[in-house]
Order: structure tokens, then sequence, then C-alpha cells
């Protein structure tokens, strides 16, 4: 197979234009003859199906929440990045994307994040217009800040929950479409499989979460916007009802599967505090800009963190990276963190935290300052911990949060399978191996709100295929084996709840391919994972009747997947030997413990093609090509 | 750590139609860290392994952002703690041995599909009434060409916040939508860039809003007191205030 | 947009609008009845006097036409809100508790629709034990003795007794009736919204108070 990226050619700065004039349109009369299935409704799926409603397409958008406006673009909480440089601090749609290609440490490709960049201007102004109430001054214009690690002020944010008002932004706009009829909307549907039919994607079967009912959609084009798969690792910091379950089953039907060993852990989140534990909750990285971590310096001190002198304490990132202090990219804060606790210096009861202290902010600014800028955060740690932050410092671990792999796309964001487009979290494209934060907003949106209603119009325009109805014996195809899943997995009838083999598989990958990684771990999650597989197939319980709303069965249907799905996560970690962004190999290392990238064998994305259930899957590469950005060893030192 | 023993009258319901009862439910080691939900996980693997059929309730994000989780908890929706989503309630706010009655929203609009799982559709046909601000993308001017008070700005989040959970509508006692509707409204209304269309908004959204079979407003307040982003009484003030108008006066 | 009147009046808002203009009348209204009747301090003279002088009035029987009409408009309105009210929650709850925390939600706020039946049929007696009570005239002004009909009745300690409770639920009613109404129409600012809300109970206070002197006075003092 071969990955054809379609980048455009020209200079960088031109290539989208230039791509968007040599696109092919359908004329508006023409719009309403194409349905196009939107499955999600997320930031990217939200605004794709407003933006396509909005032109004209006959649009069909299912969701599993009860309410469209429920999806985890919501918890977002930091903010989105946008090159308008409004702060006249040397930012420009160039820096955005060179600030993005080196946080993603060199795996991303030029060409899409330069487009990114440039239409993140664009986010910005639609969203306003929207009625998105971004934080402004007192001059009644928009406030931004500087946000995880970036030197230059490009940050917009709505208090600490932007993600919610993007969100609400872009589902209000799809509502519209819904009164004004080019939108019909199916919540509570879980996508189960997808219809292929002559090499395209011709539509969809989703389940009916209250009814039972499988039903069958067909369509001109098919658009994933499911998000991650962060929840394989059963804590994260992800909603519990996101899954790979759509993604994985497009993947079955042959859609590659790209970088999934990107996983981005977050480096401050609430520690776990028992095996009770269902998600872990995110403390925006904004914490980071006042906030100082640090561990004693002495693994056998148990002292009240107060009590312990300031010669007694390590500030760890200060020490380490003096110019960035705490405020590392992610995946550095992460590792430094876990290496700290691996040493025996972590604390809390569990020994896997460490301090984010504000006792110097306080002491600088006051406290009324502080409250002022995290006081929603400081309440949310309290509330969740029973500890008071303005006088105890925070305990933070991190915690699995985003997913830079997903399904293999090109620059017009579809899929290897015809017809078949993927955007936002779901699909593999702008982020490399680690994501920037608040560019996960940007990413959705741009897709759904800027790129998508560009690149679909050509696939439709381009293509004149024959109409098909959901009679197609494809859907039967599909339906059936939809049904002999759920069947099957409800006829097992064991004696472990699929929570116990979600949170098994949790631990394992958390431990053998989670924040860093070695050959010898990998190699044993590719023994334990199919182990588990098997078992799961044999002694799962689910309770309940197909026929009505069974969220056990939803579950353990998310779970299988998952088991299937964390084998080719493994496989794509052992098989990238470098250590780059989320990817921590071991093996792959400094002398001090940097991340050792390996551009010359491994500057490639790998994508991976689905062969059988239990059959190993077949790597193909699809090479970056570096033409504007010499890739250089990140440093933050 | 010490563990706490509860007991819980859930209320069960095999479905829209059928008859619902009160169960009970011994939760044993239950830790004081456990969320109330984290709770209601331990019991349901518990009567998963006894074959018995789980309590089913909603719940996606845990933490208090995605409105989908809530019912009422002792008979205030959420639950006792103030500004919180019955997924942020703690189970050391219960003392050990408390018998915690849990019951699902109850309102015509928001029918029961199961247990504790309601259909709360009629807030997004609220919404598609008008809770937008008609925008097509590409023809929005530079995001500075308005300028927006700061007061205003931070006024109209104040509003936004709402995460459409319900429980004003659970908790007052004629199941009225006005707080979810006027805080909607508050927010667009608020800002110039809703301020073309602030008539029609107000006045499509309420009347879907008694159209879906909700409530009046008898200014009691319970829904402020149990609304999780402690949306404030005074936008219904503000909603009742505009669609006066809207209905007299806009021609 | 045209002009909706109709369909205003309608609506759950406009129900409650109305609701509150009513009642803000009436509670004017109530105003002007308390400051006629306090003249029973003055004495006979003045008390009979006024009272003939307003009955001789011929508009009064416009302003106790409007008066009725506004009084029916807001009981058929709430009577109209209370059932649409109970319609929206067709299955109660088990177990249902006060909020806390900024809730309003008083005795008076929950028992509207019982203090205003109460007042209803109050009312209804009030009328009957005065305005269409036992016609006194007095001898040398020859108009109505009104001061005499109301020494006798409130001689009666049970009527006495029956119209200080009667006052306690109508200041009940005006107590969470005052400031709703305020919020019913939009009058609301962040300043003044508590002073909005303590005048409504200061007020409900007085005016119950006010009237329940009366009888009190009357039976106590007045007789004597």
């Amino acid at each position: 197979m071969k990955l054809e990226s379609r980048i455009p050619g020209g200079p960088l700065a031109d290539k989208w234009d230039r791509h968007k004039f040599e696109s092919k349109l359908v004329a508006p009369a023409n719009r309403r003859k194409f349905t196009v299935i939107v499955v999600g409704t997320g930031l990217a799926g939200a605004s794709a199906s407003a933006s396509l409603g909005e032109l004209g397409y006959r649009v069909l958008t299912f969701c599993i929440h009860d309410s469209p406006r429920r999806a985890h673009s919501i918890a977002a909480q930091g903010g989105i990045n946008a090159a308008k440089n409004y702060r006249n601090d040397g930012d420009s749609v160039y820096r955005l994307f060179y600030d993005t290609i080196k946080g993603g440490d060199y795996r991303s490709r030029e060409a899409n994040v330069y487009r990114l960049a440039q239409v993140s201007v664009n986010i910005i102004d639609q969203c306003v217009a929207q009625g998105v109430p971004f934080a402004r001054e007192y001059g009644g214009l928009l406030d931004n800040r500087s946000f995880g690690g970036a030197q230059v002020s490009r940050t917009f944010y709505a208090r600490g929950q932007t993600g919610q008002q993007l969100l609400l932004g872009a589902y209000q706009s799809m509502m519209r479409q819904v009164e004004a009829g080019s939108v019909t909307l199916f919540p509570n549907r879980e996508m189960l499989d997808l219809v292929v039919i002559a090499d395209r994607a011709r539509g969809i079967v989703v389940r009916d979460l209250v009814t039972g009912r499988l039903e069958s959609y067909a369509a001109d084009a098919v658009l994933l916007c499911t998000g991650g798969y962060g929840t394989a690792f059963y804590l994260s910091t992800n909603a519990v009802n996101t899954n790979v379950t759509a993604a994985w089953r497009c993947h079955k039907r042959g859609a590659v599967f790209a970088n999934p060993c990107f996983t981005q852990i977050h480096p401050t989140c609430i520690p776990v505090s028992g095996e009770h534990q269902s998600k872990l909750t995110l403390m925006s990285e904004s914490l980071r800009n006042d906030g100082r971590v640090w561990v004693p310096k002495d693994p056998s001190d148990t002292r009240p963190p107060q009590q312990i002198p300031e010669g007694d304490r390590d500030y760890y990132l200060e020490r380490r990276y003096p110019s960035f202090g705490n405020l590392v990219p992610r995946d550095v804060a992460s590792r430094a963190a876990k290496g700290v606790c691996d040493e025996g210096r972590g604390v809390g009861e569990t020994g896997l935290a460490v301090y984010l202290d504000f006792t110097d902010a306080i002491e600088r600014l006051g406290a009324n300052v502080i409250r002022q800028r995290y006081g929603n955060l400081f309440d949310m740690y309290q509330k969740i911990t029973d500890e008071n932050p303005y006088r105890v410092p925070m305990r933070i671990y991190p915690a699995v949060h985003y997913t830079m792999g997903g399904l293999w796309v090109d620059y017009n964001l579809m899929s290897t399978i015809p017809g078949l487009h993927v955007l936002g979290e779901a699909n593999f494209s702008d982020h490399g191996a680690n994501r920037l934060g608040a560019s996960a907003l940007m990413q959705g949106l741009a897709d759904g709100y800027f790129v998508i209603p560009y690149t679909l119009p050509n696939y439709l325009a381009a293509a004149p295929v024959p109409a098909v109805t959901t009679d197609h014996e494809a859907f039967t195809e599909a339906e059936h084996a939809v049904q002999a899943r759920i069947d099957r997995v409800l006829a097992v009838r064991g004696s472990k709840t699929p929570r116990e083999f979600h949170r098994e598989l949790g631990r394992l990958l958390w431990d053998d391919v989670g924040m860093t990684r070695n050959a010898e771990s990998l190699s044993r999650a590719l023994t334990t994972i199919p182990q588990l597989h098997e078992q799961f197939w044999q002694d799962v319980r689910v309770p309940g009747k197909p026929n009505n709303l069974n969220k056990n069965l939803e579950y353990a249907g998310r779970v299988a997947d998952y088991l299937e799905f964390a084998e080719v996560m493994a496989r794509d970690a052992l098989e990238r030997r470098e250590s780059c962004g989320g990817h921590f190999r071991e093996e792959f290392q400094t002398a001090d413990g940097e991340a050792v990238r390996n551009d010359e064998r491994f500057a490639h994305v790998a994508a991976w093609e689905f062969t059988g259930v239990g059959r190993a899957p077949l790597r193909h590469v699809e090479p970056l090509v570096f033409e504007f950005v010499k890739p250089t060893q990140r440093s933050y030192k | 750590m010490t563990k706490m023993t509860v007991t819980l009258r859930v209320w069960r319901q095999a479905g829209p139609s059928a008859r619902g009862r009160f169960v009970e439910y011994a939760a044993e080691g239950v830790s004081p860290d456990m969320s109330f939900l984290e709770m209601l996980d331990v019991i349901n693997e518990g009567l998963i392994r006894k074959g018995e059929d789980p309590i089913a309730f909603d719940s996606d994000c845990r933490e208090g952002i995605c409105g989908t989780c809530g019912f009422l908890v002792d008979g205030v929706a959420h639950g006792p703690d103030r500004g919180t989503t019955v997924c942020q309630l703690y189970m050391r706010r219960f003392t050990d041995g408390a018998t915690i009655t849990v019951e699902p929203w109850r309102a015509r609009a928001f029918p029961v599909i199961k247990d504790l799982v309601v259909d709360r559709s009629a807030f997004d046909r609220i919404i598609q009434a008008g809770g937008y601000i008609s925008v097509n993308v590409g023809a929005a001017p530079d995001a500075h060409a308005i300028p927006v008070p700061k007061s205003v700005a931070d006024n109209a989040m104040d509003a936004a916040q709402c995460i459409g959970c319900g429980a004003c509508v659970a908790a007052c006692k004629n199941a009225s939508a006005a707080l979810f509707v006027a805080a909607k409204i508050t927010h667009l209304n608020l800002l110039p860039h809703g301020e073309p269309e602030q008539h029609k908004r107000v006045v499509a959204m309420v009347d879907q809003a008694d159209t879906a079979g909700f409530g009046s407003c008898s200014n009691e307040g319970e829904c402020e007191a149990v609304c999780p982003k402690e949306i404030k009484l005074s936008t219904i003030a503000r909603m009742n205030r505009q669609y006066a108008r809207a209905c007299w006066f806009d021609r | 947009m045209p002009m909706r009147p109709m369909k205003f009046l309608s609506s759950s808002v406009g129900t409650k609008v109305l609701i509150a203009v009513t009642g803000l009348a009436f509670f004017l209204f109530l105003i002007l009845h308390l400051a006629g009747n306090l003249l029973i301090f003055v004495g006979p003279e003045a008390f009979n006097s006024y009272s003939h002088k307003l009955v001789s009035n011929p508009l009064l029987l416009v302003a106790e036409a409007g008066l009725a009409a506004i009084f029916l408009l807001h009981v058929v309105k709430a009577v109209v809100n209370f059932t649409a009210n109970r319609h929206a929650r067709p299955v109660g709850y088990a177990m249902k508790r006060w909020a806390r925390h900024t809730s309003r939600k008083s005795l008076a706020s929950t028992t509207m629709i019982v203090s205003g039946t109460i007042i209803f049929g109050f009312l209804i007696l009030h009328l009957i034990t005065f305005k269409f009570g036992t016609y006194y005239e007095d001898p040398t002004h020859h108009y109505r003795d009104l001061h005499r009909l109301v020494l006798e009745k409130f001689s009666h300690p049970g009527l006495v007794g029956f119209y200080v409770l009667c006052m306690t639920i109508i200041g009940l009613h005006l107590r969470h009736g005052l400031a709703s109404a305020f919020q019913s129409l939009g009058i609301e600012h962040p300043q003044y919204n508590r002073l909005i809300r303590l005048g409504g109970v200061v007020l409900a206070l007085l005016i119950a108070a006010g009237f329940a002197a009366i009888p009190i006075w009357v039976y106590f003092v007045g007789t004597r």
C-alpha cells in the first residue's frame, strides 16, 4: 500500500491557497443531492456539521451522547492558539507553524501544520462572531496568555472553560442547521461499523443506545470525528465513555492507523486515590505559570511539605531546565515527574505524586491575584482532595490526556478508504509525536470549519458514484456482523465485568506501554494483551439484554475493541526504535535522560494495516519530508 | 483509611413505560475519597457479578463540565454541595451508616428512560429554536472589529457556563426550564454580536420551552441553589424583561 | 416580528408578568385601603366621613369594577398557572428537600396557591361583613355609620381572631409576592436586589400589621 499524502506543491505559504483553487467545487444547487454522515459532535464533528450544513449539503450527524453538547471537547480547559499577534510580541503564522512542528518533535507534516497555523486566525474570528465569550481586557479587546511554554502570548481563553465555550459555539451553529433542516441529528447512536461498497465509504451501522436497535444509514461520504483512544489506559483525563470503537471498526474495514504509540501524558493531574478511581482530573497546565514543581531531596523525607526547608527541596524542573523551568513541554515535565517518583522521592500516600507549590506566587502576588487566575482550579482541587491548595502545595501526577496518533489521512483529511474522512483527534495529522498546549481545540475547529468544507467537495465532485441505499447487501452484511458480535459478547456469561478487564488492560498499558517504554516491556505487552483479550471472550460477564439501554453492553464492546487496538499500540511503540515526543524508549536517551530521536530511520509516519484479528498488522511508512524546517534536537535547557 | 457503609434507596425503572420502585442496596467498604458515581460503579460491579441488572445512570466527563450526570441525592439535585455536579460529590460528605435516597430528574419534558437516566432532548430543541447567533463560517469579521466591555464579556461568560444538566428543572417545583433558557438568552443577548437577533431569540426559546411542557418560574430560586455553575436567578429577570419587550414593542 | 400581545399573555412569562402586575395593583389598593382604615384611630367622624365621600363618588363603581377585574385576572391566571405547573411534573418525588444555599424558597413561596385561596374566601366574607353588612345611619350626618358596624363586629373575639389570622396570611402572600413580582417583571439590579427583597418583606409585614391592628385595637380599646 502506498500512502499518498497529496501535499500540494509550491512554496509552503501558498500550498493551501493553491490547493483550494485547484480543488473541484460542488455547485450550490447540487449540494443537497449529496448526503454526508458525520460521526461525533465534538469540536471537529459539530463544526463540520455546521459548516457543511450551511453550504447546503444533506448532513446526518450522530453522537453517542444524549445531547451533542456533551462531547468531550467540552472539558478542555486552557485555551486555543491562534497566530493573531495581537500582542505585538513576534508571533506569526510561521512561528506558530514552527513551534508546532518543533513541539511535535518533527513527526508531523509541514504542509498540514502550516495550514493549521494559517486558518487559526479565522477560527478566532468565527468563534467571536458566534458569541464565544473569550476573556477580554478593559479596552474591550481579547486577552491572550502564554501557554504550555510558548514564548509568545497567542492563547485565547474563556476562563478555565475554553473547550466548553468553543464546543457550545459549534454545537449552537450546528443546531441552527438542524432548525434549518440541513442537518439531521441522531443522538444516542453508537457507530459500530463502516459500510464500504466498491472500495468507497458509503454508510454506517449504528446502534440506538436507548432501544438497542441496529440502524443503517447510507451516504456519499463519511466523516469520522470520534476523538482519541486515551481511555485505552482506563485511567485518563478523558470522559469515561470516550472510545476507539468507531475508528477501530473503520480500521478493520481498511483504514490504516497511524502512529498509535504517540500518546500524550499530561503532567498536571490530580493523583490516583485508590482502586475505585474511574477517571483522572486534569488541572490546567496554566498552573505551571505560577506554581513551582518540587519533591524532597531525600527519599526518606516524610515531613509535611510546609515543614521541609528550602534547602531540602529539589525544584527539579528549574534545576534541569534553567531557561524553561516549570514551563517545559508536557512530555518533558511528565517524564521528569515519573523519574523522581521512580527514584522513590514521590510524595503523598501512594508515592506517585509531586508537589506543585504556590507559596512563592502567593507571597509575591497575594492570594487574591492567585484566586483570580486559578480560583476555579483551586476549588476543584479542594473538592476532590479535601486539601486547601492555598495553604498546602498541590499534589500532581501525570495522566494520559491526548492521543496524537489516529487514523491516517492525506492532506484532504481522507483516510485510505476513499470517502472516509477523519477529523480532529481521531486523525493523526497535525501534532506529530507531541501536541502543544492549546492546539487540540485549534485543530478540531480548523478541520471542521475551514478544511473539510474545501476538501470534501473535491472528493464529491470528482467521483460521480452510483447511488446506494441501505438495501444494499453490504449493509445487511455489516448489520449481521455487528449483531453477531453483540450476541457473542452477551453469550459469554463469564465471571468478570467489562470494567475489570478494562482496568486490567489500563494497568498493563500504563506499566508497559506508558510514559516510558522499552523493548522488553513492549514485548511483554505483546504477549499479555492477547492473553487478556482471549480471556475477555471467555470470561466476560455482560448483564441484561441487547434491546434496551444497556450501558455495560456498550462498555463491553468498547473494551473488546481496546483489547484489539492495544496490541497495535504496543507493536507501533516497539517498532519505533527512537524516542520522540510522547514516545520515550528508554534505550534511546542521552546520559542525562533526554530523548534521542533517530531522524535517519524514523522521520516517517508509521501506518498499520489490519490483516485480521490475532494476525500481525502490516506496517506502512509515509516518509516525512522537511523542506522548510531543519529538524533539530529539542532543547528546553 | 477508614471505610464507610451506606445504604442506598435507588429508583429502579426498567423502561420508559415500566412501573418503577425504590430498591435498597448496601454499599460496604466505601472510601471517603470515592465520588458518588464511583460508589455506584462499585455497587454495579457487585450487581453484575450477582447476575442482577446494574443501576443505569448517565455520566461522562466526571469532572463537572459535560452535564451528563445528575439525579437527586436525598431530595436535592446533584446532592448537598453548592456548585457541584453529582460526579464531583464525594462520599466524605456523608456519614457512615447513612441511608441515601437516589431519584431521577422528574418532569414531563424529561421522561425517564431507565432507572436514573432521563431524556433531556427538550433542551436541545430549545437551543435549536434560537440559542445561537446566525453567522455562517467564513463570514466573520476580525475578532477585534467589535470591542466588548470586559464587564459585559464577564457577565456573558457567567451565564454561558451552563452545562445543560437539567438540575434547574429537577429542583423547580414547577419543573420550569427558566434558568436554562435564561442563561442562554443572557449569554447571547448581552454580547453585541447577538444583539441583532435578540428579540427573535428570546421569543423563540421561551415559546419552545412552553411547548416542550416545562412549567413557569415561581421565583423561588431553588434552581440557582442547585445549579452546578451557580447561574444567577437575575438571568430570569432579564429574560422576562426581554420577552415582554420583544412581544410588545418589536415589529 | 409583529407585535404579539395575545401570545405574550398566554405564554409562561406573560402569565407571570400578568400575575405580577395585577398583584402589584392590588397591593397598591391595599395601601390606600389601609390608609383609609387607619382613620378609625382618629375617630368615628373622620372614619365615617371618609367612607361617605368614597361611596358617594360616582367614579367608585368604575374603580370597583376595575378592582374586581384585576383581582379576578390575578386569580384566574394564578390558577391556570398552578395547574399548568402541576402538569409539568406528573410524577412527583418521593423525597424532596429545600436546596439551601441561595434558595429563596420559604413557607410563603410554597403556599401561594393556598394563601391565595384563603384570601379569596376571606375577601367574600369581608365584603359580606362590612360592605354589604348592616346599614346603620348616623343620626346627625345622615350617612352610613360604618364606624358603629366595625365596633360591633370586632367586639366578637372570634371574628377578631379570624381577621388577625387572615391578615397574617395576606402578609405571608405578600412576603413572597412583592419581591417575586419585581423578578417576574424583570426589575432587578445587582445593587438593589437585596433592597427589593427586604422591602418586600418589610412592606408585607407593615400591611399585615396595619390591618390586624384595627380589630385588635377595637376589641381591646375601641369599645370602651
